[in-house]
């Protein structure tokens, strides 16, 4: 028993004391945060919009005359292409295709990666929106436009504000998954909280250790999450008692 | 915009008004006036299409055809900006359709201060003086899930009162509430009607129709089919439809 303790902190030591290891794994996860923050704003905001498009091209279109039926039509057309191909190839493609192709020239792997898995992210966030806009009752648009607010007065003030609330445990999951997706950015050379804790494993020859201290990272990663949005969740129930 | 109506007591002017969703033609032509002050009460089987001429005369609902003139102005026209129309016609809907991530009192203001550009203070004054004048002046801060139905609908009343519109029309006011709280609504609009608010109103509360209104209107099978006084209409109906209706509901 003693002995096998002896040898854990013999790993520790060598894994993660040594050459100052641990600062690998710190970087890392200052990498993946900094990936996944501004990835999920990213995604947010292309969600929002393509989810406003479509719903608003799916309940409306009938009512829509001339040029702004044109470009509604042309705008939904787009978001449907998007979707279709964000959602049909795996990330990690579509992260090798902006950094390989796209942004052959650029340099800044951080920003590519952060706008691939912010376009991706996108996609799954304005479902999920969509849903969220679908479930409200068409009384409180109504409501909002015969009070003499436009489409998109009635959409901010009225409308998104509700669908956001019943639409966030399926967001939290959806940043859930974008956090731990970011774990395939070591294909663009970018060293994240996953390619750091392999670099140990290659250093080291010592698998364990290193593994494990990143699965673990991850799970307290989203655990810090999944509390966040309860707390979000009770703040924006206070509203329905 | 044309101002082509010579009699300036006419608030709304409607001309052969039509309504097709799809195949079924909902109205088949409607025209009317309804004049300053005046209080028209709509009655009407379900299907007939009574509530949805009342939601064409905001446009909530875009006719087929004809011409809904508003002050005046022809807003169906495709030039027109719907949106600052709509601010002087209050609505007031059979499901009240109150906000419900908003206080009663951020319910009541949100309009007057995005749409009518009022400072906070002002319009939480007047959002409690009206508040005041239905007695829920207490509710304030109250959320609309807390509230009664009957709460709700005088809430939704006064919200649409925040705007100072100069038409309210009201979709079946008392149709979701239970029995009790149908008197506390109904005591609302008649104070209202009191005051000199013109109000449109598809209602199934013949009493109201009888005490309230200026004019009883009876669309059928998407006409009008017949409309008069309160008194003539009540005791002297002359379509065949008109006096099955009656029967049914008296």
């Amino acid at each position: 028993m003693s002995a096998w303790f002896e040898d854990l902190k013999e790993q520790f030591i060598l894994n993660f004391i040594e050459g100052d290891r641990w600062k690998w794994l710190l970087d890392g996860l200052k990498m993946t945060l900094h990936i996944a923050f501004f990835a999920v704003i990213l995604g947010i905001v292309i969600g929002v919009a393509v989810a406003v498009i479509r719903s608003s091209w799916d309940q409306n279109n009938h009512k829509m005359h001339g040029l702004s039926r044109a470009v509604m039509a042309v705008l939904n057309f787009i978001s449907k292409v998007y979707l279709t191909v964000i959602r049909g190839t795996p990330v990690v493609v579509q992260l090798m295709i902006m950094y390989y192709v796209i942004f052959a020239s650029s340099t800044n792997a951080r920003m590519v990666a952060t706008l691939a898995f912010g376009i991706n992210s996108g996609a799954y966030v304005a479902e999920i929106f969509r849903s969220g806009i679908m479930s409200i009752d068409k009384g409180q648009f109504e409501a909002g436009r015969s009070l003499g607010f436009n489409y998109i007065q009635t959409m901010w003030y009225i409308i998104v504000p509700q669908a956001l609330k019943n639409v966030l445990p399926a967001l939290c999951n959806e940043f859930i998954a974008l956090l731990k997706e970011t774990s395939v950015a070591g294909y663009v050379t970018i060293t994240d909280l996953t390619r750091a804790g392999d670099l140990i494993r290659g250093r080291t020859f010592s698998a364990f250790m290193p593994l494990i201290a990143v699965a673990l990272i991850y799970l307290a990663l989203v655990m810090a999450l999944t509390w966040l949005v309860g707390k979000l969740e009770r703040r924006l129930r206070t509203s329905d008692h | 915009m044309t101002t082509n109506n010579a009699n300036n007591n006419v608030l709304i002017q409607v001309k052969d008004l039509t309504m097709d969703f799809g195949d079924v033609h909902v109205l088949k032509g409607i025209s009317t006036e309804i004049k300053k002050g005046e209080v028209v009460v709509i009655v009407g089987a379900s299907g007939s299409g009574k509530s949805t001429f009342l939601r064409t005369l905001n446009l909530l609902e875009e006719p087929t055809s004809g011409q809904i003139l508003f002050e005046g102005v022809d807003i169906t026209d495709k030039n027109v900006n719907i949106n600052l129309h709509r601010q002087k016609m209050g609505t007031v809907f059979q499901q009240f359709n109150l906000f419900p991530h908003m206080t009663i009192l951020k319910n009541m203001t949100i309009g007057p201060m995005k749409l009518l550009k009022k400072s906070q203070e002002e319009a939480e004054a007047e959002a409690m003086e009206l508040l005041g004048r239905v007695g829920l002046a207490d509710r304030a801060n109250a959320y609309p899930s807390q509230l009664s139905g009957g709460q709700k609908q005088r809430v939704a009343i006064v919200r649409a009162l925040a705007m100072h519109p100069d038409v309210m029309l009201f979709d079946e006011p008392t149709s979701a509430l239970d029995p009790e709280m149908v008197g506390e609504v109904l005591e609302v609009m008649q104070n209202l009607a009191k005051e000199g608010m013109t109000m449109v109103v598809v209602t199934h509360e013949m009493g109201f129709a009888r005490e309230v209104a200026d004019r009883v209107m009876f669309i059928h099978d998407g006409i009008i089919a017949e409309e008069n006084d309160p008194q003539s209409f009540f005791t002297n109906p002359q379509h065949p439809r008109l006096k099955e209706f009656l029967s049914k509901v008296l």
